[in-house]
């Protein structure tokens, strides 16, 4: 359960959807430890500029090669310079970082996997380790939603479809898939299908889905646990920078945060304070490009 | 020549005296960027820093800020986290024991929002096992005058410091502000109110913002810049501060090397500490600390001490040194 600090090598980089990238990552340590729902912090390039390390969950962990995966979108400098690096490429890294997912115990199911965007990142080691427990794989009782605003964002099917696993498209504009959003889409699925209804849901997305998300599952009483994101200088509980407002059913007066990297990054809908994110309209996280 | 060849051979004596205080070596870390020392246990042996300057601490627990918190900048960031902390009696619980169990010397930042809260947390720190010094945060707003800032005036840091010098005997360091006119003056007050030494500088007043929404990048609108970016404007104060006063300097602002510590060294302050570049680099300290001890070596100067305040302030052209050793003409 250490935390490393490794020079990590690029094995592979490719595209793999609109302004999307794959990374293979040479790290021995933090595969070796990684598990489904963590993160690591990367260091774009060595000097001050940029400074900080970025946050980038595990895509997929491949213990036994002792490399990790990561999927990110490019949406400022550092992911720019990051598409850019070749095979070969040193890269430092600090991981793993954060809690992870909790599996659900043998024999609970069905289980929804919901994923917006490049919010499919963790989503895919998720679906892979649940679907080594074979009892969820063998009557295809994990779903997986996945929508993006259109269908060049998604990953090609190839990519994401693995046995055992249904998965339901979306898109925002139609291009793919059910028409709207992945909440829509779940709706859509749960009217089709009678007396279908998640034992458990695991999302990652942008915010607004998210807090769509959460009062979706805890309106039905549905176990979700949501991948959050923040900006964060350390990744490991030092800066406080990465502060989300807690959930304080007792007190709703009182005010109290969450850390995304040491509390996180994966909460349970029920534990954070959605109304105030959305009344403050907390900007979306990190950079857009101009 | 020979005695200068055995001097290279034996590793430098790195230890540093500040007043009352004695240090292994005068690498310390900054308080708010090292959570409580066990955060980067996995990253490096604490027990190689001269000092460890725990997040600041108040009276009683403080949540913080809402985010945005932090946003990143050309060479730097900037925060407003709050002060959020554990407060006093979970700090003495449950964090103070982490380091005094391994002999890793604590430097307690303290903050309140009214003078009786200085007094009181000093009071309650003295004796406790563990407890180095207690560097005082005077970038506080003084919530019964107004919210004005403690540090921006001469007579209420002069105030704050003799408060906590009243109430304890441990060595005191007085963290300065860098958003003053005139530095020297706040440095002259506190020492003149019984602080045994200074530490400058706390973070630089700054903002963000965003075009895009047209709102502000932080939650607070305002916060305070750190890294490299600040680097040059801390140099400036450490140098303004160490000509006001004669007590130790402690120098800090954008420290990412041992190149950066070895010019705050260089300016006279006795010891440094480094903040931001540990959220980047989490072993960083100890890196640091190896450098200098290269750096002495390299440079035949025995004790860290010979090294400190040895700049020589007659500014020559660059050509002299620099060109004849890349000739080899020396």
């Amino acid at each position: 359960m250490a935390k490393h600090l490794e020079t990590a090598r690029l094995m592979e980089q490719e595209p793999v959807a609109h302004q999307t990238y794959r990374m293979l990552l040479h790290s021995p340590a933090i595969a070796r430890e990684a598990r489904a729902g963590q993160f690591m912090m990367l260091q774009v390039r060595d000097g001050n500029d940029p400074l900080l390390r970025r946050p980038f969950s595990f895509h997929r962990i491949r213990s036994e090669a002792g490399a990790v995966e990561i999927l990110y979108r490019v949406v400022g400098r550092g992911t720019w310079l990051m598409s850019r690096m070749e095979p070969g490429a040193a890269l430092s890294l600090v991981g793993p970082l954060g809690n992870g997912f909790e599996l659900p115990p043998a024999g609970v199911g069905p289980v929804f996997l919901v994923a917006g965007g490049i919010g499919i990142a963790p989503i895919e080691e998720l679906a892979a380790r649940l679907l080594e427990a074979a009892d969820l794989s063998r009557d295809g009782s994990v779903h997986l939603f996945y929508g993006a605003r259109t269908g060049p964002e998604l990953l090609r099917s190839d990519r994401v479809s693995r046995p055992g696993l249904r998965i339901h498209w979306s898109t925002d504009d139609g291009s793919r898939g059910f028409r709207g959003n992945v909440i829509q889409c779940i709706e859509q699925v749960l009217g089709e299908e009678e007396g279908l209804r998640p034992a458990r849901v695991y999302g990652c997305g942008p915010l607004a889905m998210q807090y769509r998300l959460a009062l979706w599952a805890l309106h039905r009483g549905v176990e979700a646990q949501l991948s959050l994101e923040s900006l964060m200088a350390c990744g490991f509980g030092a800066c406080l920078g990465c502060a989300l407002p807690a959930a304080s059913p007792d007190d709703p007066t009182s005010e109290r945060y969450l850390h995304v990297c040491k509390d996180g990054p994966i909460f349970p809908a029920g534990s954070i304070q959605w109304e105030k994110i959305r009344q403050q309209q907390i900007a979306p996280p990190i950079f857009r490009c101009v | 020549m020979g005695e200068n060849t055995a001097a290279a051979d034996r590793p430098a004596d790195l230890s540093v005296r500040l007043g009352p205080l004695r240090l292994k070596n005068p690498v310390m870390v900054a308080s708010g960027t090292f959570g409580y020392g066990r955060e980067y246990e996995d990253f490096l042996d604490l027990g190689q820093l001269g000092a460890i300057v725990v997040k600041g601490i108040s009276l009683t627990p403080r949540p913080g800020n809402p985010p945005p918190r932090i946003v990143e900048t050309p060479a730097g960031m900037i925060n407003a986290i709050g002060l959020e902390n554990v407060g006093l009696q979970v700090f003495l619980e449950s964090k103070l024991p982490y380091l005094s169990r391994r002999g890793i010397p604590a430097i307690v930042n303290i903050f309140g929002n009214t003078l009786d809260e200085y007094g009181e947390l000093a009071r309650r720190l003295d004796g406790q096992p563990g407890v180095a010094a207690l560097e005082i945060n005077i970038s506080c707003p003084n919530v019964k005058q107004g919210g004005m800032v403690f540090g921006t005036d001469p007579a209420m840091a002069a105030e704050v410091v003799g408060k906590v010098r009243q109430a304890t005997t441990l060595p005191l360091i007085t963290k300065l502000t860098p958003n003053v006119t005139r530095i020297a003056e706040i440095a002259r007050a506190a020492v003149d109110a019984g602080s045994d030494m200074l530490s400058c500088i706390n973070t630089v007043a700054a903002m963000a913002v965003d075009i895009f929404s047209r709102r502000p990048k932080l939650a607070n609108v305002i916060g305070g810049l750190s890294g490299p970016a600040v680097k040059p404007i801390a140099l400036r104060c450490t140098y303004e501060v160490l000509q006001s006063v004669k007590c130790p300097v402690i120098g800090m602002g954008g420290i990412a090397s041992a190149m950066d510590a070895l010019e705050f060294l260089l300016l006279g302050a006795s010891a440094v500490q480094i903040g931001t570049a540990n959220f980047v680099d989490p072993a960083v300290a100890a890196r640091v600390v190896e450098g200098i001890k290269r750096f002495l070596q390299v440079e035949g100067i025995p004790r860290v001490e010979e090294f400190i305040g040895s700049l020589d302030l007659q500014c020559t052209f660059p050509f002299a040194e620099e060109s004849c050793r890349s000739l080899n003409l020396d």
